[in-house]
């Protein structure tokens, strides 16, 4: 009887073992072979060398795309949470065909990246697009605006279809954690007196917290990895102004061959997406 | 006695099976993988299908399954799936891609078949100039496919609306003129050239260059030439039809070559910069335009040289190939004076054997054709060196940063100049 109470206590890791070895060789190997790449010498070699990483450090361009990565993904993640935060504040309300909105807000989120760059790409085209046609109709510009062509307006362009593209997730996210907000809280904070302001400072945000820092650490992780939609609609151009790092490893890996380099481009971008991650891995383990 | 006809039963069951099994496996087709950017592409993906139902009857034995792949996806496709040693038996490159292809050894050395077929005699049919493209230290390693030049192609209605004649065209200024004359914007520009980060782009900008007198590289490719007087003049002339002239429409750095086809295809342009592919393509997208007769083709204008890109396909076998002995026969017959004539009647492409391009009356008689392949011999190449796509991606972001205004020309120029040498002084 004892031993298979032994057995048993141990019987979770035989489930376990599947998944884990499958982990393993899809994620484990690659990651391994990627930081073993990025310490071989370029062109091939059986030596060690960090070479890679003081030719990436002393680069303009990876320094630039390092700076496109931080602003795309900062401007990216705050225009999701902002509006996500609204929609799903909208949608929290007892508002007419509810859940016909949240079907049409979830839509783009559904849309695969590769399709929505070149959908918007189209809408962009200076001369053939929706949007200045729209525009000009409407008198809004007297000239063909050239969306994804100016170096001012280049990148703020791909971060808006980012925007639309991105912000049903943050919403989702938020909207699950509105509905489990008890009404009650609400109603003793209306009696007491509380402005619509102070409900939602004082009663919404704050049991919003833990949402809030999931979507924030996942939208994070998920816009740094964002490659089809800008690939699509600007291929890292006009120049590199819209070059990010998930671009450029796949530019360097699969157009220029250099596979040391690009493995050690995309061990800097793992290191930098574990360091933004931490937060969410702490609070996920504090929870357990 | 019962186990005694059960066993014979059992024995005489297990023979037929395997007997049957043994048949099937001696009858069962041979499949091969083969991949071209051409089957994303109307007219063309038709005309490659037929193609192979036609070989598959004439090789019962074999099976074709048909890989698109879009074109500039091509090369990071095929070399991920080499690395992993799989990959399309045949696939299709242009040939500026074959010696990354070589260096990484991607690409099965064809010099035995070609022994058994007749050697130098067998080879004897192409241009020379395109068959030492295909050699990598000495070994056949590709076959060549289409080759022409690159021309103008115009809208002969809009040029005689315009009262100008392209066919006295000789030099750029003359050119620079047309296009004023022939930009009505926001209706219509002169001409569009393709900047996006596109394989189309260095095709349609080095003419550019040549012309003027420069170049990309040293002879010997160690060194950017690119801070030579006439880079510096051919970049800026270049560069200036969008910012000074504005003869080309706005958002060029993101167009490709299938965004300024679309741009003749429906008169928003006069002329591009094109080949044989152009006017197939073009119908494609706009048959209401009737391009085989509206459209027309005439030689680039000349600097100092008189000069063009020649742009050149090439046929690989994969090194991972299971079946080669077929692969060969698909690679012969995709190569054949037969299919390189119905390449061309299809899709207007000149063929790479001089035994279809030199005497074809399909071709001598063809309007396009006959333009193109009076180009030929003004025809060159860009450099053929595995850091070349690193290269021309860093001039092509040069030319869009000053296209954009971002950098002087002669800034951008002379950033790229740095860079490339950067590029050519690593050790590889």
């Amino acid at each position: 009887m004892k031993l298979l109470k032994i057995k048993d206590r141990h019987m979770w890791t035989l489930f376990v073992l599947p998944g884990t070895i499958l982990l393993v060789l899809v994620l484990g190997f690659p990651a391994f072979q990627s930081i073993l790449y990025s310490i071989y010498p370029e062109g091939g070699g059986t030596s060690y060398t960090l070479n890679n990483y003081s030719i990436l450090f002393s680069d303009s361009v990876f320094r630039q795309v390092f700076g496109n990565t931080v602003l795309f993904v900062i401007l990216s993640v705050a225009s999701h949470l902002l509006l996500g935060l609204g929609v799903a504040l909208v949608l929290n309300r007892e508002i007419f065909a509810k859940p016909v909105f949240r079907l049409i807000a979830l839509l783009p989120w559904v849309v695969p990246d590769v399709v929505v760059g070149i959908i918007w790409r189209w809408m962009f085209d200076p001369v053939y697009g929706a949007f200045n046609d729209l525009l000009l109709r409407i008198g809004l510009i007297s000239t063909h605006v050239q969306w994804l062509s100016s170096p001012k307006l280049a990148l703020l362009s791909v971060i808006f279809v980012n925007l639309w593209r991105g912000f049903p997730f943050v919403m989702l996210i938020l909207l699950a954690g509105l509905q489990s907000i008890p009404r009650v809280l609400y109603e003793a904070a209306a009696i007491d007196g509380a402005s619509r302001w102070q409900l939602f400072a004082r009663i919404t945000l704050p049991s919003l917290k833990k949402m809030l820092v999931v979507a924030l650490a996942l939208d994070i992780v998920w816009e740094v990895r964002r490659f089809g939609l800008i690939q699509t609609m600007t291929q890292g151009g006009p120049g590199n102004i819209t070059e990010v790092l998930s671009t450029y490893i796949y530019k360097q890996y699969f157009q220029f061959f250099r596979f040391e380099y690009a493995s050690a481009v995309a061990v800097i971008m793992t290191a930098a997406l574990l360091m933004v991650s931490l937060p969410y891995i702490w609070m996920i383990s504090q929870e357990e | 006695m019962r186990w005694f006809r059960i066993s014979i039963f059992a024995v005489l069951f297990l023979g037929i099976v395997i007997g049957l099994s043994t048949f099937a496996n001696a009858q069962e087709k041979v499949a091969l993988r083969f991949s071209d950017w051409h089957l994303t592409e109307s007219p063309w993906d038709k005309t490659l299908a037929d193609a192979m139902a036609l070989f598959e009857k004439r090789y019962p034995n074999i099976k074709i399954e048909l890989e698109p792949v879009s074109y500039k996806d091509k090369e990071p496709k095929y070399t991920v799936e080499l690395a992993a040693g799989k990959g399309p038996d045949i696939f299709h490159v242009h040939a500026f891609s074959l010696p990354m292809f070589f260096d990484k050894g991607f690409a099965m050395d064809l010099t035995p078949f070609i022994e058994k077929e007749g050697g130098a005699k067998y080879l004897e049919a192409w241009y020379p100039l395109c068959m030492n493209m295909m050699k990598h230290k000495g070994k056949v390693c590709a076959m060549p496919g289409d080759y022409m030049s690159m021309v103008l192609v115009y809208n002969t209605e809009l040029f005689k609306a315009a009262g100008l004649d392209p066919k006295k065209l000789k030099t750029w200024e003359e050119f620079l003129e047309y296009n004023i004359k022939l930009t009505k914007a926001p209706e219509r520009w002169g001409i569009a050239l393709p900047g996006a980060k596109d394989p189309g782009f260095e095709l349609r900008f080095s003419p550019f260059l040549w012309s003027f007198g420069g170049d990309y590289l040293t002879p010997d490719h160690k060194k950017s030439v690119l801070d030579s007087k006439e880079a510096k003049e051919a970049f800026k002339f270049f560069v200036e039809l969008y910012t000074k002239h504005k003869v080309m429409p706005p958002g060029v750095t993101s167009m490709n070559p299938q965004d300024v086809r679309t741009q003749l295809a429906h008169r928003k342009i006069a002329w591009e910069i094109g080949s044989g592919w152009t006017a197939p393509i073009v119908n494609a997208i706009n048959p209401e335009l009737k391009a085989f007769d509206v459209l027309d083709a005439v030689p680039l204008p000349v600097k100092k040289n008189k000069v063009t890109t020649i742009w050149l396909s090439s046929w690989v076998m994969s090194p991972n190939t299971k079946h080669p002995k077929e692969a060969w026969e698909l690679m012969k017959f995709i190569t054949s004076k037969e299919m390189e004539l119905n390449w061309f009647v299809k899709n207007r492409v000149t063929s790479s054997r001089k035994d279809v391009s030199d005497v074809a009356p399909e071709i001598l008689n063809d309007k396009f054709a006959s333009v193109i392949a009076s180009q030929l011999p003004y025809g060159k190449v860009v450099p053929q060196i595995p850091q070349w796509p690193e290269i021309v991606d860093a001039f092509t972001t040069a030319v869009q940063e000053a296209m954009t205004e971002m950098k002087p020309p002669e800034k951008a120029l002379a950033d790229a100049h740095h860079r490339i040498n950067g590029i050519l002084a690593r050790k590889k």
